[in-house]
């Protein structure tokens, strides 16, 4: 299976040539056999592709420590699962897991399309084939081939980081491939249309599922980083600004934007030049965030001159992209002006806008706190620390204004709205923000910021449940239906509407989790076992925590468990008002291979707060471990009541079920209905409501 | 050996499967399908689902009575407009169905059959819209405060 994968890669590569040459050249000559001789080689590569892809599971799963990347990655003690997950546990897997989604989505696309959109299809499946073209080539001629042999065969592999032993972090990177990938339909649909001429909204109503599916990858993938962040890195908090995490936002805030602004588009024919451009920046930051993450990049730009051939490969495959893309928008800019303008500053499309314009200028400032320390180291030769102040102060801002758009959008109409409106509209939200801001200043919340954010959500809150409120009972009053059938109703009518409304409902419990960060308490201290500290939380109640003692553990040449060299692990028991609630471990270890450190944190979890502990330091490390010594087992604990983290999670959920609601398949309004071509019927061809736009 | 021969056997199965249409003369189309709306339809489309909207902002509280008539008055003018252009394209593929569903249209715009949920145009005298069931009312003045009043 490893040579004939090996193989397959090098298959792949001309089929893959061959599939992007005939798609452009039977698309302009209108040649439909070649067309699909390069349909039928995206079928092939994505074959060739998962052949390579078994091929290096399989070398996972037999030990073959010959190649580079399994003797990187594994060790014969790592369990299966982690070997089958070794595909993506570097740089060089990744770039052969990302090609193979790649071809997944290709093939879906292929296949979806196989009877309609023949008028795109062409160049659809040349700009996918030279996508996969790109990846082939990193992947045979840059030096990242996984299957790249060492000349000699290590006794055992130098085994998978521990920290990325952990059930988030082996779902974490496929789901954000998967979002990333996913947007490589919509981009080329989008390219497809400038090549093919046809620039009304038929392209963008085809991919909008797909840039929503890109999308619901993305959002999770990105949620589920925080969640391993949070549980497995051990230093109590969730999101750092490091530049792989931000890499993954980059591509979300753009396709933010984008799934918003296609709808002005789809409306009123406006902003056709902007959807383009962000159709392609989107795909671009997509790429930027696999060759960020993935080239060595991020840690410095010294360690990833070792590797230039990647660099140059990347960098002209992303130039190439953005030129060609401005190159094509220049060329059918007549086809693209604005049928309409906006009428007036209050109005949904102005809203629209501005959440657009808002969401970019998040995208740039990620952007540039990220690069500024390779840009400047690079430059200057010092690397100059952007940390998350910066971002901080940048971004609450700005998501601050995000999320009151998300209130006020909803609820002002398409094209004008009047004064009058807007004061009913908008007076019970104010209300119960205000009230909300009121409630928290009384018992003594002072942070000015959390107190907007919590403001701002409950104002948002509010229009969503009014927004609700009206449409069910509407529908209840109307139809006679009882309220729990003319809910279930209005949202499967407008799945689209109601399904993006509930997504909100998500990105509010998200804000407010951040929010509840203004409250976090955090107190180091030192205890002997027998000992108790109190850390109270912000709600009024305070946790009282005996340190029960500590069990260690050493590694000796006759007793072996599993990786660990040695292993520090203090008991806990967290009483409230005298009650027990949890007992929790926190402990430090140290794993043999790969050597290294690592601290397992205890997590209490409450729906409003979660009661976090760390175990930062132990005094006398060699007593309590080496010679297990009862008197050596003083250690300092850090405490953090951490409030509303869970709202994060419990918004993923309702995230992905707004998402699903608005993926779920119906009538696609991309075809007539069957009556308008009857020419006895006089009935319209009207499309069905539940499917019909929002 | 065996291996030499297995990816022979690879490389070629790969060239016979893509080069066969244009060996074979096979080939996939190229052509909009004529079940597919074209870019009119599409307009069309929109236009009708814009008078939608305006109905659901009114009916939601959004729009005053003055903003709600002089915006449907204009939506109607450019649905009726697209929906002349999407005839003349369908009286070349010989299409009369059309021409009685702009009637239609007119008909129900002109005495208020359009439904206020789905935006469908109902024949003259429906109690029921066809598509989606909500009753039909006459726009009248009264009918509609009662409506935006029990909405808000």
């Amino acid at each position: 299976m490893n040579v004939v994968g090996e193989l397959a890669l090098w298959i792949a590569l001309p089929v893959a040539i061959w599939g992007m040459v005939f798609g452009f050249l039977g698309g302009r000559e209108r040649r439909g056999d070649m067309v699909l001789s390069a349909e039928r080689s995206v079928y092939v590569v994505f074959v060739l592709i998962l052949m390579a892809a078994l091929g290096v599971i399989d070398n996972f799963l037999a030990d073959r420590f010959e190649y580079a990347y399994v003797a990187n990655y594994s060790s014969l003690d790592l369990q299966t699962y982690f070997k089958v997950a070794g595909l993506w546990a570097g740089q060089t897997g990744s770039l052969l897991f990302w090609l193979l989604l790649l071809m997944f989505f290709s093939v879906l696309c292929v296949w979806q399309n196989r009877a309609k959109n023949r008028e795109f299809m062409p160049w659809v499946v040349g700009i996918l084939q030279g996508i996969a073209t790109f990846f082939l080539v990193v992947l045979l001629f840059a030096g990242v081939n996984p299957f790249e042999k060492l000349g000699f065969t290590p006794v055992d592999g130098a085994g998978l980081n521990p920290q990325l032993q952990n059930y988030w972090m082996t779902i974490h990177p496929p789901t954000l491939y998967l979002g990333f990938t996913a947007f490589t339909i919509p981009f080329a649909f989008a390219m497809a249309a400038l090549f093919n001429g046809r620039l009304d909204t038929r392209w963008i109503d085809v991919t909008r599922k797909w840039t929503l599916l890109s999308w619901f990858f993305l959002a999770n993938g990105i949620i589920f980083g925080m969640r391993w962040a949070y549980e497995e890195l051990g230093w109590g908090g969730y999101w750092f600004w490091d530049p792989v995490e931000n890499a993954s936002l980059l591509p979300w805030l753009t396709a933010t934007a984008y799934l918003h602004s296609i709808q002005i588009q789809e409306k009123r024919g406006m902003l056709k030049v902007w959807n383009m451009g962000l159709v392609i920046l989107t795909f671009l930051l997509t790429i930027f965030a696999t060759f960020l993450t993935r080239s060595g990049l991020i840690d410095s730009v010294h360690s990833f001159a070792e590797n230039t051939k990647i660099a140059f490969i990347f960098l002209s495959f992303m130039g190439s992209v953005l030129i060609a893309g401005t190159v094509l928008i220049l060329w059918r800019l007549p086809k693209l002006q604005s049928e309409n303008q906006i009428e007036s500053f209050f109005s949904r499309e102005s809203a629209f806008l501005f959440n657009n314009l808002i969401l970019l200028a998040a995208a740039f400032a990620v952007l540039w706190g990220t690069l500024l320390p390779l840009i400047s180291e690079a430059v200057t030769g010092d690397q100059i620390s952007v940390g998350p102040p910066f971002f901080n102060r940048v971004n609450l801002p700005i998501g601050l204004v995000l999320l009151a758009l998300m209130g006020i959008g909803p609820a002002i109409a398409w094209r004008r709205a009047s004064g009058r409106n807007l004061k009913k509209n908008f007076l019970w939200p104010v209300v119960v923000g205000g009230a909300t801001v009121a409630a928290f200043l009384v018992v003594g919340a002072r942070h000015p910021m959390a107190l907007a954010t919590m403001g701002t959500s409950a104002f948002v809150m509010t229009i969503i449940v009014v927004e609700f409120w009206k449409g069910t009972s509407a529908r209840a009053r109307i139809g006679g239906e009882n309220y729990a059938t003319a809910f279930g109703q209005l949202v499967w009518r407008n799945r689209r509407r109601w399904g993006g409304y509930i997504v909100h409902v998500g990105v509010v419990l998200v804000f407010t989790a951040f929010a509840g960060k203004a409250w976090e308490v955090r107190i180091d201290q030192t205890l002997e076992p027998g000992e108790t500290a109190e850390i109270p939380s912000p709600l009024g109640h305070t946790y009282s925590v005996t340190y029960d003692g500590m069990s260690t553990y050493q590694a000796t040449p006759t007793q072996v468990q599993g990786n660990l060299a040695w292993q520090a692990q203090a008991l806990l028991s967290v009483r409230i008002d005298g009650e027990l609630v949890d007992r929790l471990t926190t402990e430090k270890r140290m794993y043999m291979a790969p050597q290294q450190a690592a601290t397992e944190v205890g997590i209490h979890s409450v729906p409003l707060e979660d009661f976090y502990v760390i175990l930062s330091d132990v005094a006398d490390l060699q007593g309590a471990v080496a010679e297990n010594d009862p008197e050596a087992q003083t250690a300092t604990f850090t405490f953090l009541v951490n409030p509303l983290v869970g709202w994060i999670w419990a918004g993923g959920f309702v995230l992905t079920l707004g998402s699903l609601i608005a993926l779920w398949p119906g009538t696609e309004v991309v075809r007539r209905s069957s009556e308008s071509q009857g020419t006895t019927r006089t009935r319209s061809a009207q499309p069905e409501p539940a499917v019909a736009a929002d | 050996m065996v291996l030499a021969l297995g990816a022979l056997l690879l490389a070629a199965a790969v060239v016979l499967f893509v080069l066969q249409p244009l060996v074979g003369g096979q080939s996939s189309s190229l052509e909009r399908s004529d079940d597919e709306m074209s870019e009119t339809e599409a307009l069309r489309r929109v236009r009708l689902l814009a008078l939608r909207d305006v109905e659901y902002d009114f009916a939601a509280g959004k729009l005053d009575e003055t903003d709600y008539r002089s915006l449907k008055r204009e939506l109607s003018a450019e649905a009726l407009e697209a929906l002349e252009s999407s005839m003349r394209e369908a009286r070349g593929q010989g299409s009369a169905g059309l021409e009685a569903e702009i009637a239609a249209v007119r008909e129900a715009i002109g005495r208020g059959t359009v439904c206020s949920t789905c935006g469908h145009p109902n024949p003259t005298g429906s109690r029921f819209c066809s598509v989606c069931g909500s009753p039909l009312t006459a726009p009248s003045r009264e009918s509609d405060a009662a409506e935006r009043d029990a909405l808000e």
